[in-house]
């Protein structure tokens, strides 16, 4: 076995090509992570939810809460079915909700995008994960106030605390900021459902009802009986699955954030290729230096390829140590599936960086396997010859 | 001349040192072509609309806010407006699919009048206005589906709570990819009449084309001014800000995607610039040789340049060309997220690009260039590699 000296040693000599090398890898790592990091908050806010027996009751053919619309009569036809769970005051855990899409100004002239509006009562907050007010209070019914999150409230025009939201001609006051879990709600502006309704015109209208099920069992017999119910004419959906349907818009993220990391590390590849095949070049006297001292094929193969991976393991470790200062920041994108704004925020997590470093071991695998076979089939005599 | 061919040699010289350079710079070159590619895609409907003289009118409060029809002829009879046709997003599944392709209810009568650059035959727009239930759809977007005229297209409704049973009875052919279906808002409204009274008579959005490009400005104020005090305020602006407004939403993504291609480009040149350095490092007893027989600094140095220049210019043109493959493969896989194919983009940003390949090279070669360039004779020849 050569000692992993030799390796450190030589990529201090050729410290210049050594470095550019790690920077590209760490660039690419870099890159990579970032897009990982993006997907990974753009799931998690559509994945995180209240309670597995959270379910949300559509209008049957509605794709979404701001295409569907239910009767003020059934919604409260829902709220009685047995089966659903209650609170500590022994209320019912159903929530009708009010849903639309405005179109405002971002700040910073980040153009206009829509918005979402949701009107909902005090149960509807305990159907939301974590939710609490951490700056300024909650909404009052009855004087139009509404409460956002603090992305929200920094990336939206009029949305900041104290300010006033325009909701068709009346002034939305924002008391409150709130935060829920990091979930979808963090992407919405919160009213009472009946300042809402009556600012849109449509007095008692009900976009969703949100209910909580008591267990597994009571959830799938509710949800059975709303969609079969031939009067209601409903569509029923556990939350995780609602948001399962929204995911389209992440799925093209994805999938972009694929491609990025493919065609950078096959690039990336080539590179750290061409690094090893130079290191195998100039160094070949040495080669044969080191097999007439009698270290085997075997040993020369993998001394060359863990400097390879010495190379790239050492930009990737860059590359995700230089993802971190990103770590939480909040961003923005459009939701297609609702064509409306969601904020979200990078989030680097153990199995992002893990993946980070993943990439960086394959180019350092792939960009040093040929470089080290051609530096075992030098032949001695050649390679002590040369120059 | 006999540079060049100086330079070709030495760029086929070490083969495999320029291919893997060549390769490295064409991956990622490639990835820079489809990132900015669907940037471009986002940007090409508000250039294509610059030329036009449409306007769109749309409720304040957005999307979700209505327009009553009796709009239409309001607009119309505004001072500049030469014809205006609703324009109703339905957003229905066809076939199990959530929203595969763009449809709009709009009135058969006019909607060739306002989109003036679009063609149809003129049997098939007739058989489209007698037919209430007809429909007319983009030429591509029937081939990629197959349909055949007189097809049947249900389409059902997701925020209109009606199922609409189309027949196709005509195509048209726009300048640029529409993946659009029209079909007449007439049908869909006496449907709403009957399930959902209270949702009828609203065109959705309006489309009104202006008589000149002077008159847009008076014409967008004058539709506001109109309707401010009504219960139904509008938002009139031009087709292109219209479409900037879609493009705007995808947010902070966009500077998200510059951001990466800036960091693939610098990570280039380092990747590029190593490679030369190396090479270079292997020739310093032959550049000194040159030196030595009267190559003049300046020779050295071009030649330096024009091997890296030419290496990742190979490479750039290859990345574009895979690049361009791409985003028509994923023009192919999905209309929705890529709705043009490479061809409807050609446009300014590819000869950027090409000089960014270009770009590329060259700053890659300087700091290998200079330093061959002041390799002295002397210390070039005695150095032993």
């Amino acid at each position: 076995m050569i000692p992993l000296k030799y390796n450190i040693r030589n990529l201090r000599v050729r410290w210049v090509t050594t470095l550019m090398t790690v920077l590209g890898t760490a660039l690419v790592v870099w890159a990579s992570v970032l897009t990982f990091g993006l997907v990974d908050g753009l799931n998690h806010a559509l994945t995180s939810t209240g309670d597995p027996h959270d379910v949300i009751v559509l209008r049957k053919g509605a794709n979404d809460e701001m295409s569907s619309n239910i009767e003020a009569k059934t919604a409260r036809d829902i709220a009685n079915l047995p089966g659903i769970a209650r609170d500590a005051e022994n209320q019912s855990m159903c929530s009708n909700e009010f849903v639309t899409i405005l179109t405002k100004p971002r700040r910073n002239n980040g153009g206009t995008t829509n918005l979402i509006v949701r009107g909902l009562n005090a149960v509807g907050r305990k159907l939301r994960p974590d939710f609490r007010i951490v700056e300024g209070r909650d909404v009052e019914p009855g004087v139009n106030e509404a409460i956002t999150s603090r992305s929200m409230a920094n990336r939206f025009e009029n949305l900041g605390l104290g300010e006033s939201l325009e909701i068709n001609k009346l002034q939305f006051k924002i008391v409150g900021i709130f935060e829920a879990g990091g979930s979808a709600a963090e992407s919405e502006v919160w009213t009472d459902l009946n300042d809402l309704t009556t600012s849109q015109r449509i007095p008692n209208a009900v976009s969703v009802v949100n209910f909580r099920s008591a267990n597994d069992a009571s959830m799938e017999k509710l949800i059975a009986q709303v969609r079969d119910d031939e009067q209601f004419k409903l569509k029923p959906v556990s939350e995780p699955e609602y948001f399962e349907a929204q995911m389209s818009a992440s799925i093209a993220i994805k999938f972009v954030g694929f491609v990025i990391a493919g065609f950078l590390t096959i690039g990336a590849m080539f590179a750290a290729a061409n690094t090893m095949y130079a290191a195998v070049a100039s160094r070949s006297r040495e080669i044969g230096t080191l097999r007439a001292l009698g270290f085997q094929r075997r040993s020369v193969l993998t001394s060359f390829m863990l400097e390879s991976l010495l190379i790239c393991l050492l930009g990737g470790a860059i590359g995700c140590l230089a993802t971190l200062p990103f770590n939480g920041l909040s961003t923005g994108t459009a939701n297609w599936a609702t064509f409306s704004e969601i904020t979200f925020s990078f989030r680097f997590g153990p199995s992002v960086l893990l993946r980070g470093m993943a990439l960086a071991l394959v180019m350092g695998l792939l960009g040093g396997i040929f470089p080290a076979i051609r530096a075992v089939r030098l032949r001695i005599i050649d390679s002590l010859r040369q120059r | 001349m006999k540079l060049f061919k100086y330079i070709w040699r030495n760029v086929t010289r070490n083969k495999l040192r320029s291919s893997l350079t060549i390769l490295s710079v064409a991956f990622s070159l490639a990835l820079t072509t489809v990132l900015y590619g669907y940037l471009a895609m986002q940007d090409s409907w508000g250039k294509e609309a610059i030329k036009r003289n449409r306007i769109v009118v749309m409720n304040k409060q957005g999307f979700s806010g209505s327009l009553p029809i009796a709009y239409i002829d309001r607009i119309r009879a505004t001072e500049g407006v030469h014809n205006a046709v609703p324009y109703a997003w339905f957003g229905g599944n066809y076939q199990e699919q959530q929203m595969p392709f763009a449809q709009f209810g709009t009135d058969p009568k006019n909607v060739f009048d306002v989109w003036n650059e679009v063609v149809i035959a003129p049997d098939e727009l007739a058989q489209w206005q007698s037919d209430r239930q007809g429909c007319v759809a983009d030429r591509r977007l029937a081939e990629k589906r197959k349909w055949k005229i007189g097809d049947r297209i249900p389409l059902q409704g997701t925020f209109y709570p009606v199922t609409l049973d189309l027949k196709l009875v005509g195509l048209f052919e726009a300048s640029t990819y529409t993946d659009s279906l029209w079909f007449n808002w007439t049908y869909l409204d006496e449907e709403l009449k009957r399930i959902a009274p209270e949702a009828s008579g609203n065109s959705g959005t309006i489309f009104a084309r202006c008589k000149s490009t002077e008159a847009i400005p008076s014409v967008v104020d004058a539709i506001d001014v109109k309707f401010a005090n009504s219960d139904n305020p509008t938002r009139t602006q031009t087709e292109a800000a219209f479409a900037q407004m879609f493009s705007d939403m995808l947010g902070n993504i966009k500077s998200y995607i510059r951001n990466i291609a800036l960091a693939v480009i610098f990570s280039l040149t380092l990747v590029a610039g190593t490679a030369m350095a190396m090479s270079m490092r292997e020739r310093t007893t032959e550049v000194a040789v040159l030196k030595a027989i009267g190559f003049s600094k300046s020779r050295i140095l071009a030649m330096v340049l024009g091997e890296s220049t030419m290496i990742s210019m190979f490479g750039g043109f290859l990345g574009i060309a895979a690049g361009a493959m791409c985003l028509n493969a994923l023009h192919g896989v999905s209309a929705q997220f890529f709705p043009l194919s490479f061809v409807d983009l050609i446009g300014p940003w590819i000869a950027a690009l090409v000089a960014v390949g270009i770009g590329i090279g060259f700053v890659s070669g300087l700091v290998p260039a200079i330093q061959a360039s002041r390799i002295s004779v002397v210390d070039g020849l005695r150095r032993v590699i």
